[in-house]
């Protein structure tokens, strides 16, 4: 075994003179903060410890201590330079004395602290954040959500007693152009470790009534620039990437946009500016509306006035159109009319001419028959005389000898019948009344007429009888018939 | 209650397709009274929107539980 045996205490002391020849000087350190407690004397008490990448096993761990007077300048530097809370998740530079007590072990005695680190740290834990909200294809969903035109009906995510929850209310209901918007508050704790889970409630809340909201509005009123950390949070941020509303943030910070800020639909800086980002949102509306309004009626009025003055014209216009159509109708006509006038005349006078022409022909047809006639019947006449002159000639020869032997017939005629004449004349002697009255005989006769039976008279007629040398008157008396 | 559930996003899209067919002198003087009534309708569902506080929503919101 061993020649030489220590105590506890002795070893304790050679370890402590080893330690302390070994880190004469401090050092700087790199460490998580895993526990912190502040006491009353105002000494800060820390669980350092160093994490496995990847796994998060813990490889080392250590105690260290800030003294209080220390501590009291060490964290307002620390915080207004980083812009974190001092306090547990850290990852912190230290300035260290290695101390190491013969009860209480190894423990490191704070110095200093280098915010940078812790910065360049944070900014890397957020780039990394960045970076697996961009893999997980998340990063851009909110903003790729449509915000209503005037997004009025709000869930509101903050701290009901922070300031700037009642300055962002005010601002809303009292704008000046009387637009009306609808909050509805789902409170939250704003700040601290807590704050991730909290407003994921929240959102979970809002959540079930998303029909009823336009959008959400994360505000932190105003006050500390402090811890922010929380909204650096990758699954607040993922849970805020992915909500269906589009989510409109106000933290109040001046610094560089939060990863939750990256993410939201829209980011302000402060309540405020949330505020009058979404009265200007609906005045901006309202402009544009009226713009259309004035625009409409222009173009209305524009259209009738025009349509009125275009109906005017086509009046005009056809009224023109049917005089000129009159005009034209009354020229063609009247230079129809002369046209007829004339074109008759031509053609009365051609159908003249022709008829003159016929005429002529005519007569001159007519004559020339007429004097061929004639000549025919001067020829026949001609004929005709001679024909007839001889005829003559030949009658007039027959009717001599005709003539010669009449007239020797007619005296020889003549010469009987005078021999006969004289017979008759002896016979008519004979019987002549006179000679017969002479001879004894007369005539009865009564008005006149010759009685010849008894049966003419009656008694009382007056008779006359003739005699040879006069006449008697006498009366019937009697009548009497030979038997 | 059905004109009320026109978005404003629908309303000026409606406004600015009519504006269009009006500027277009795409209608006639009897379409043109229909839409000019349309448009009035709109800007007006609009203005109420903006300014008038709907009850029901109200109501809705003070109900609700978290």
């Amino acid at each position: 075994m061993s020649d030489q045996q220590l105590s506890l205490y002795e070893l304790q002391l050679q370890v402590k003179g080893s330690l302390e020849n070994t880190f004469a000087l401090p050092v700087w350190v790199k460490a998580e903060i895993s526990e912190m407690t502040v006491n009353r004397s105002g000494h800060c008490y820390l669980d350092l410890v160093e994490t496995e990448q990847g796994t998060d096993n813990v490889i080392a761990r250590c105690r260290a201590t800030i003294w209080s007077y220390t501590f009291r300048m060490l964290r307002p530097y620390f915080e207004t330079t980083s812009g974190q809370t001092f306090g547990e998740g850290l990852k912190v530079l230290l300035q260290a004395k290695i101390e190491y007590h013969e009860v209480y072990g190894l423990s490191l005695n704070i110095r200093d602290i280098d915010p940078v680190y812790t910065l360049g740290d944070l900014a890397r834990q957020r780039r990394e954040i960045i970076r697996r909200l961009q893999e997980d294809g998340v990063f851009e969903m909110n903003k790729e959500l449509e915000l209503p035109l005037v997004p009025q009906r709000l869930a509101v995510i903050s701290s009901p007693t922070a300031a700037g929850l009642q300055d962002f209310l005010d601002q809303l209901h009292n704008n000046p152009h009387q637009f009306v918007f609808y909050t509805k508050l789902f409170p939250s704790v704003m700040q601290g470790n807590e704050a991730p889970r909290s407003i994921m409630n929240a959102l979970d809340s809002i959540y079930e009534y998303e029909d009823l909201f336009d959008a959400v509005v994360i505000i932190r009123g105003g006050g500390a620039q402090l811890d922010l950390a929380c909204f650096d949070q990758y699954d607040l941020a993922f849970t805020v990437a992915q909500f269906p509303l589009p989510v409109i943030t106000g933290i109040g910070h001046d610094k560089d946009d939060t990863v939750v800020d990256l993410v939201a639909h829209t980011r302000m800086k402060t309540p405020t500016a949330v505020a009058e980002f979404l009265i200007s949102g609906a005045l901006r509306f309202s402009q544009e509306l009226k713009e259309l309004e004035t625009h409409f009626t222009e173009l209305i009025t524009d259209q009738l006035e025009e349509n009125k003055i275009r109906l005017n014209d086509a009046a005009d216009q056809l009224n023109q159109l049917i005089n000129q159509l009159i005009v034209t109708q009354q020229n063609r006509l009247n230079i129809v009319g002369i046209q007829l006038a004339n074109q008759s005349e031509v053609f009365l006078k051609a159908q003249k001419s022709e008829l003159q022409k016929y005429t002529a022909e005519v007569k001159r047809l007519t004559n020339h028959f007429v004097i061929k006639q004639k000549h025919v019947l001067d020829f026949s006449g001609n004929k005709l005389n001679f024909i007839f002159r001889t005829q003559i000639i030949k009658n007039k020869n027959l009717l001599n000898q005709f003539n010669h032997l009449v007239k020797i017939q007619v005296s020889d005629q003549i010469r009987n019948e005078k021999k006969s004449m004289i017979a008759i004349q002896e016979k008519l002697r004979l019987v002549d009344p006179q000679n017969i009255l002479k001879r004894g005989y007369s005539l009865t006769m009564l008005n006149g007429k010759i009685v010849k039976s008894v049966k003419q008279v009656t008694q009382g007629d007056l008779l006359e009888t003739r005699l040879g040398d006069g006449a008697l008157e006498s009366t019937v008396k009697e009548i009497s018939t030979i038997k | 209650m059905a004109t009320k559930k026109v978005t404003y996003k629908e309303a000026i899209t409606e406004i600015e397709e009519i504006l269009e067919k009006i500027e277009n002198e795409e209608l006639d003087v009897d379409e043109l009274a229909e839409q000019v009534s349309r448009v009035s309708a709109l800007i007006t569902i609009c203005k109420d929107k903006l300014h008038k506080t709907e009850a029901e929503v109200e109501k809705i919101l003070k109900e609700m539980n978290q």
